[in-house]
């Protein structure tokens, strides 16, 4: 408990001082005017004087004693330690620039022993808390994707805890934000939000000797089909010497090595260099990218010589192959369907005269023309994203020979649709080709084979058919119900991760079970369906199609193509990476999973696009009840640099994929340079100081305040009292005076 | 003489597993894709004006091109449920048609609303193309079904005259116009008005002799009216197919040839 005096508490500041003011000029007029007047008592009036004068101000200020019990609290000074992975990046060679953050962190912590120092972490987001014991930082790996100050900056400005007096920064400077073109005015305004000073200290001061791939950027979204511009900016820096460096752009392939989209070579000035390329992705979806340099020798970080980037490759238009066997009301209902589609662009071939035909007319008063069979199925074929086949016997146009390459492009992500018929699927020549092995079903071809059951049937939906997103539509229009249709393709048992969405109602398969009219089914890295009817123009034009309008044939094709492109609105579920995959970390896959999938089997596969042959890594999804959130996220164990793709299977169907690429440098590390300029800017712009790690980190933080717990104000005398003295002593001076001779 | 025996035997045989080895080709899943020339029984019209016409037509289409066609077409009333089984109707006749009961009126609607197609030919046509009785109530009556749009004519540049053949005119039993008349709508044609009498040409007795005589061309106007017919048929079943991109070129050079006899 402290003792001390104090005035009145109900006396304000500025009354005390003009009451100590006023008593200091009236001491200073009786010493300096009274004292010369010795031979008439000047001592005496002095004397009184000065008591009469201390007493009105005793009367004034009527002092009080306090009693108070006081601590002292150091002020709340905030560190912010760069927890993004470019801290990994080695120092000088040696160890990482992280231990260097830690020691300095420590010693701050321990020069600053007035002031109450939290310690966060910053990365992406909002700061979290580290511990501000010395080494034990380190503890935290350097894993943040960023290093995003601003957000940690407004993060502290819009908490509901106590205000900082004051943040220091420990960093190597390579922020994302702000970044390095920030202004002035713009570091100000971070520290204006707090109104704090921020200091500064840097971690790293010289660059390591690092030739990298700094930033790819691309003009606008990637389009399928359309080129799309990359500027690449390549640096090099450390004392590396390459005038030039030659770049890469690869893309990274599930059914095969990496395809060479374009190459370029960078000048470079001053250690920095750009170089466009124009790559052309065909296949929609996400895209896994290889941007690479060549290294010149002396380079220190390999693993920022290369960058994986993932990029969604969207659809401006879906393009579709359409080849008809001979037009029929069904090749009429697909094409009016397609046409209608402003989604769709299509190219259509329809064989219109076989050699047996007889028009009666010289070539000249024909509107035919040549099949361009070959063209088509070499050279155009990678432009499109589906081939419908329908109705179409494969060995008198020539397309036996291309069945191969037709194969290969659905397995390299093509889409194939083939629709039935008389000329198709075994009785069009395609069982024992390459071709059927990326149908769904199986074709017979053994000698003698049935092609088609001709009796009428209505299709049976399967339980997987109800349950399937890509026909929900149709269900919802017309139910169970569906037209009678003329006839089916004979097809045999689906093949393993295919699904039979409508079957035979009496005919089985060789294995017993019914027999598949609809399909679908992965191949590799496409997919392709299989519909084994002529008759699905009935949806559109039939007492049932009166009734629904039609809409059931647009319906069934919407999700037929959909699900073929991968439209999300009839997957299964859906996979997203939760942030950034680093190489050799855990990451985080969030499946999004329908309400039907409550009680399947499901896991998620994850196969390197490059290692095909290397068995996939399985994570199983936990099961979960119907009613709970759609959406569960799963740890991946820790994976190689590289491109991958993850698989969601649910039973025996198909499956959902995702690509993603995992890097071990990334954007942390595509920039090894510190950046000690913006720290220095940064602390000069908001009223703080810069210094080095290797400095005396005696930081000017703020003065720790003084807090009373308890608190006893008793006053020394009563006011009368004090009154009553000064009214007496101003009566004995009054009294000396007259004795004088004074007035 | 054995031996020979044994090799006839044997090559028989063998001819007879080839074959049965090949795979069996797929019958025709029954003839409900095919082109169908499906007579309309509307407005007091019975049946076709020329009863043999519609199969000639299917004959024609099957012998000429890959499309499959009905060669037992089938006849439906507007009133049927069934005018919405497939996508073409074909209604002709000679007389003026009784104004539409309001059954048959819905029932061409909900055809229409479907994206079907109605041929209506003028069979009563004279040998100078003017319109017969027929002719005008059914332009009357298609009024009263499909009130919002008008006949607008279609001329050689239109998809109907290049969907097999490249045609330049419209020809019939008669010569007629040069052009068809059409109810577009939504881009699609769904009603085509024939002021050629069609099925005249078309029609072929049981003995194989053609029915009517065609004016003024004789055999190679008809030739030239088969060919509209296949056209027409060619167009129900592959929409706007010629008018593709990838024909232009090809179209456009044949266009610039010298007009056949």
């Amino acid at each position: 408990m402290h003792t001390r005096l104090a005035v009145n508490g109900d006396l304000p500041v500025w009354a005390t001082i003009l009451a100590c003011a006023l008593a200091l000029l009236s001491l200073g007029v009786l010493l300096a005017y009274e004292l010369r007047r010795r031979e008439r008592g000047g001592p005496m009036i002095v004397v009184t004087g000065l008591l009469a004068v201390v007493a009105l101000l005793a009367a004034v200020a009527r002092p009080v004693r306090i009693a108070a019990r006081e601590s002292v609290i150091g002020a709340k000074v905030i560190v912010l330690a760069d927890m993004s992975r470019s801290m990994a990046l080695p120092q000088n060679g040696k160890s990482p620039r992280a231990d260097v953050r830690d020691t300095a962190v420590g010693e701050v912590a321990k020069k600053a022993k007035e002031a109450r120092l939290h310690v966060l972490g910053f990365g992406d987001g909002i700061p979290s808390p580290l511990t501000t014991k010395p080494g034990e930082a380190a503890s935290r790996p350097s894993n943040a994707p960023r290093s995003d100050l601003t957000s940690a900056l407004r993060a502290l400005g819009a908490s509901a805890e106590e205000r900082p007096q004051a943040i220091v920064v420990v960093s190597d400077g390579r922020l994302d934000d702000p970044g390095e073109d920030a202004s002035k005015e713009q570091l100000q305004a971070l520290g204006r939000d707090l109104k704090v000073p921020i200091h500064t200290v840097a971690t790293t001061s010289a660059s390591p000797p690092d030739a990298s791939v700094r930033r790819v950027s691309a003009a606008g979204a990637a389009v399928a089909h359309v080129q799309l511009p990359l500027k690449v900016e390549v640096g090099c820096a450390g004392g590396l010497s390459c005038d030039e460096l030659t770049v890469t752009a690869r893309e990274l392939r599930e059914d095969g090595p990496p395809a060479l989209l374009a190459t370029g070579l960078s000048h470079l000035k001053d250690g920095k260099g750009t170089v466009d390329l124009a790559v052309t992705l065909d296949r929609a979806g996400a895209r896994i990218l290889e941007i690479a340099i060549t290294p010149p020798s002396g380079d220190t970080i390999p693993e920022n010589d290369r960058r994986l980037l993932t990029f969604n490759v969207a659809r401006e238009r879906v393009r579709v192959l359409h080849v008809a066997g001979r037009p029929t009301s069904d090749v009429r209902a697909l094409r009016q369907w397609l046409k209608s589609d402003a989604s769709v662009d299509v190219v259509a071939f329809f064989i219109l005269r076989t050699q047996s035909d007889t028009p009666n007319a010289r070539q000249e008063d024909l509107s035919l023309i040549p099949f361009p069979v070959d063209e088509l199925f070499t050279e155009h074929l990678p432009s499109f994203d589906a081939v419908v086949l329908q109705d179409f016997d494969a060995q008198p146009y020539g397309l036996e020979r291309h069945l191969p390459q037709l194969a290969r492009y659905v397995k390299a992500g093509g889409g194939l649709i083939m629709v039935g018929g008389q000329n198709s699927f075994v009785a069009g020549g395609y069982a024992n080709t390459p071709l059927a092995e990326v149908l769904p079903v199986t074709l017979d071809g053994s000698p003698g084979a049935t092609a088609a059951d001709v009796a009428a049937v209505i299709p049976a939906w399967t339980d997987d058919g109800r349950a399937a997103p890509l026909l929900s539509p149709l269900h919802d229009i017309v139910g169970e119900e569906l037209p009678t249709m003329p006839g089916t393709n004979v097809l045999g048992d689906v093949r393993p991760g295919g699904l039979v969405l409508w079957a035979h109602p009496t005919r089985t398969t060789k294995s017993g079970a019914p027999m598949p009219i609809l399909a679908i089914g992965d191949q590799g890295d496409g997919r392709s369906i299989a519909l084994g009817l002529d008759g699905a123009w009935q949806l559109e034009f039939s007492q049932l199609g009166a009734r629904t309008s039609g809409r059931g044939y647009g319906a069934l094709w919407d999700g037929l193509l959909g699900w073929l492109m991968r439209d999300p609105r009839f997957e299964p579920g859906q996979l997203e990476l939760v942030s950034p995959c680093v190489a050799e970390t855990q990451a985080l896959l969030r499946v999004r999973l329908p309400s039907t999938s409550a009680a399947k089997d499901m896991t998620v596969e994850v196969r390197r696009l490059d290692k095909q042959d290397v068995p996939p890594i399985r994570v199983e999804v936990p099961r979960r009840e119907s009613s709970s959130s759609s959406a569960v996220e799963i740890s991946l164990p820790p994976l190689e640099a590289g491109g991958y793709t993850a698989r969601l299977k649910l039973g025996a169907g198909p499956t959902t994929r995702r690509d993603f690429a995992c890097e071990s440098g990334g954007d942390e590390w595509a920039d090894s340079r510190p950046d000690r300029d913006r720290l220095r800017t940064l602390a000069s712009a908001t009223g703080g100081s810069f210094h080095d790690a290797t400095d005396d980190l005696s930081l000017p933080l703020p003065k720790p305040a003084v807090v009373s717990a308890e608190r006893h104000v008793v006053p020394l005398a009563p006011s009368w009292a004090w009154s009553l003295a000064a009214a007496i002593f101003l009566g004995v001076h009054w009294f000396a005076r007259r004795r004088s001779g004074l007035t | 003489m054995l031996r020979r025996l044994g090799l006839a035997l044997t090559f028989v045989f063998a001819i007879a597993a080839l074959i049965v080895a090949l795979p069996r080709p797929a019958r025709a899943f029954g003839d409900v894709g095919a082109f169908d020339p499906r007579v309309l029984l509307v407005g007091g019209v019975t049946g076709s004006a020329h009863a043999s016409a519609p199969a000639r037509w299917s004959w024609e289409l099957v012998q000429r091109t890959s499309a499959p066609g009905r060669l037992k077409p089938t006849q439906v009333r507007a009133d049927d449920p069934a005018v919405v089984d497939a996508p073409f109707l074909w209604l002709s006749g000679e007389n003026g048609l009784t104004a539409f009961t309001p059954q048959e009126i819905a029932g061409l609607r909900r055809f229409f609303a479907l994206g079907g197609i109605l041929l209506v030919d003028d069979a009563g046509v004279n040998d100078e193309g003017a319109p017969s009785a027929f002719g005008r109530t059914a332009r009357e009556q298609i009024a009263r079904v499909l009130p919002d749009t008008s006949p607008i004519a279609l001329g050689q540049e239109h998809v109907i005259f290049k969907t097999f053949y490249l045609l330049r005119r419209a020809e019939g039993r008669v010569a007629g116009p040069k052009t068809l008349e059409a109810i577009v709508r939504g881009g699609q044609v769904q009603v085509v008005f024939s002021s050629h009498d069609l099925g005249g040409a078309l029609a072929r007795g049981a003995t194989g002799a053609w029915e009517n005589p065609v004016v003024p061309g004789g055999d190679v106007q008809r030739e030239r009216a088969i060919r509209l017919a296949v056209n027409i048929a060619m167009y129900t079943l592959c929409s706007n197919y010629k008018d593709d991109q990838v024909h232009a070129p090809f179209l456009m050079r044949r266009r610039a040839l010298p007009i056949a006899p």
